[in-house]
């Protein structure tokens, strides 16, 4: 175009054509200005702020509603029983009790991202790759982190002393059936980084859960519960980690010097960085609620090799900082 | 298939918890205090997916406090329905020419949505709330505009009414499917608001309404007469003992006419009388509609 004539109409267009139409240069044109500022207006290291709501549905134990930025998740946990008698291998009595919650197969999370959430999960098709990762790591972290203490999903019998047995010995409790949890997380509306805000909606879950109080009739053999909610009782979680995702956005290729490279590292990205990066970093800070100290949980980083052990502190570094608004959004003291 | 690509419940299986009231705790089945002619309050609201071409969530809250009955237990029931629209999308290569615009539904209720835990794979009843509610918008959408196109409704459904009082025999459950006529009028109404919403064209708002002939006076100020039942529109099926017959309209006020009709149980001599109540019933939801999609303009 010719300076001092004005731009012939229909060859400028409004910058979400571009976006559709060159994503990566888009993205980097907004990286290298001079004050990097993303396409969503927030600066590399700035997350949106998540809001929770607890206790929305009716017929869960617990429920969780958490919106980060257009990301919705929703998360429900049922609450079934479990009779000791029907679980196929019976655990031996000595049984590490760390990994029998493991064991039981007691938390079932699942994640359901075909519910029509983005143009790209629709419903009719089987759980994707994407779906089936998130709720497998949503359960590993869940087993590593230690949340659940297995003493609350427990449901016990005191047998009553019969004459058979010695005067002194005490009343001997047996373990009649386990409460298993349910906890299903759907997705309303994607909009990138749904591994955070569906941990998130899993501890806010956990944290409204209340399970009745539940005994075993000896006489009619089964496990009955109060429906009374003065007599519920809360599940008492040991930890609340808190998860971060990051992704990298690097101008390296093959057939470039790998010095002349540059590369970004995007706090909480969404769902047009998502579709633009390939390398991504979660990391998973613990934060023990019985004076423990707290610290890294677990590290996550695949998708490339740029970022090295110094970008990955910084990521640690920015989490951190993150924990005080983290969990003043969940209600934390 | 779906059993290997999802987290499975434990091995040895489980059951739903069963409840014992003491005899302390009086069990009341909750009474309908709005009359026999009042809809319940509606929350709807637009453009809550941005990714989605259109989409919006229905929400009838629960009648009363929750706390109040000191139960774990919820006493009445709520609606709470999403409704994502995707298009209109051009038809993939191999699919055959159609001058008109191809419209897929799917409705799935979320595992937590009702009483009894529901699994991930879609059952009999969701295809048929799906195949009604195609019926229903059918009618409506003008399709001729986009040929080679198709357009899908994708309904979730995070809390479905019951389909009775937890404290009968039988716990409820068995009651016939009650509850899913009430889903079914949301659903409708939902639909209707997202494609507006997804800007596809239209005829008309269409909006749900539903009505039944209950056996047991229907609430405050109704009276049996002799053998007739009282006619109530938009029930809760948890209030009323015994419900003989409902009916689900899909209705379009400015042309006067029904898009879908689905009448279950035996009215006898008062169907005519129960569909006009659920066409009042939709008169009632497209005023909540007009408002919702009137404020997403603005």
């Amino acid at each position: 175009m010719a300076n001092g004539t004005p731009p012939a109409p229909g060859l400028t267009f409004p910058p979400e054509t571009f976006a559709k139409l060159t994503p990566r240069p888009f993205l980097q044109a907004h990286l290298q200005h001079k004050d990097s500022i993303r396409p969503n207006g927030r600066r590399p290291e700035e997350v949106r702020k998540p809001t929770v709501n607890t206790g929305s549905l009716s017929y869960s134990n617990g429920s969780a509603v958490v919106r980060v930025g257009d990301t919705a998740v929703v998360c429900g946990v049922r609450a079934e029983i479990l009779l000791a008698s029907d679980i196929p291998h019976p655990p031996n009595g000595d049984a590490d009790a760390e990994h029998l919650l493991e064991d039981l197969g007691l938390l079932v999370p699942n994640v359901e991202l075909s519910t029509g959430c983005s143009p790209t999960h629709l419903p009719g098709n089987p759980p994707g790759i994407l779906a089936q990762a998130l709720s497998y790591r949503i359960l590993s972290l869940l087993h590593v982190s230690d949340l659940v203490n297995l003493q609350d999903l427990q449901i016990e019998y005191t047998v009553p002393q019969t004459d058979d047995d010695l005067p002194d010995a005490g009343p001997k409790t047996v373990v009649k059936a386990y409460w298993t949890l349910y906890i299903d997380i759907l997705c309303i509306a994607m909009d990138g980084n749904p591994f955070d805000a569906a941990w998130t909606a899993v501890i806010a879950a956990l944290r409204d859960t209340s399970l009745p109080r539940a005994w075993w009739d000896p006489d009619r053999e089964i496990i009955l519960c109060s429906p009374l909610e003065a007599e519920a009782s809360r599940l008492r979680l040991r930890n609340l980690p808190m998860a971060s995702t990051f992704a990298v956005y690097s101008t390296s290729s093959p057939l470039k010097q790998r010095a002349h490279a540059e590369s970004w590292v995007l706090a909480d990205p969404d769902g047009f960085e998502e579709d633009v990066c390939h390398e991504s970093v979660t990391v998973v800070l613990s934060h023990h609620m019985d004076g423990k100290k707290s610290g890294i949980l677990r590290v996550e980083k695949h998708g490339g090799g740029i970022v090295d052990n110094v970008a990955l502190l910084r990521c640690v570094q920015a989490t951190r900082n993150r924990a005080g608004e983290w969990c003043a959004v969940l209600g934390i003291t | 298939q779906a059993d290997r690509r999802r987290l499975n419940a434990p091995p040895g299986g489980t059951a739903p918890p069963a409840f014992a009231t003491p005899k302390t705790v009086k069990l009341e089945r909750p009474k309908r205090t709005r009359k026999p002619d009042e809809h319940r309050k509606i929350y709807l609201r637009t453009g809550i997916v941005p990714s989605a071409s259109g989409s919006a969530y229905y929400e009838i809250p629960p009648q009363s406090d929750q706390k109040q009955s000191g139960l774990s237990l919820p006493q009445t029931s709520s609606l709470k329905i999403t409704c994502t629209v995707h298009g209109p999308r051009p038809l993939p290569r191999n699919a055959a020419f159609s001058p008109n615009l191809l419209l897929t539904t799917h409705v799935k209720f979320a595992p937590f949505a009702t009483r009894h835990r529901r699994g991930y794979v879609r059952d009999a009843s969701e295809r048929d709330l799906a195949v009604h509610l195609e019926t229903a918008l059918r009618g409506v959408i003008i399709g001729e505009r986009w040929p080679k196109s198709g357009v899908e409704v994708v309904i979730t459904v995070l809390e479905g009414e019951e389909d009775g009082w937890w404290g009968d025999a039988g716990g409820g459950g068995g009651g016939g499917g009650w509850g899913l006529m009430g889903v079914l009028a949301g659903c409708i109404t939902v639909a209707s608001a997202a494609l507006v919403d997804a800007g596809i064209d239209c005829v008309d708002l269409v909006s749900g309404g539903v009505a039944v002939v209950v056996g047991d006076g229907g609430g405050s100020g109704g009276k049996p007469k002799g053998g007739e039942g009282a006619l109530v529109l938009d029930p809760s099926p948890a209030e009323h003992a015994e419900m003989r017959a409902a009916c689900v309209v899909a209705y379009l006020h400015s042309r006067d006419e029904i898009t879908e009709l689905w009448m279950r149980g035996d009215a006898g001599a008062e169907s005519e009388r129960l569909i006009d109540e659920a066409v009042k019933a939709a008169s009632l939801a497209r005023t909540v509609l007009v408002e919702a999609v009137k404020e997403a303009v603005e």
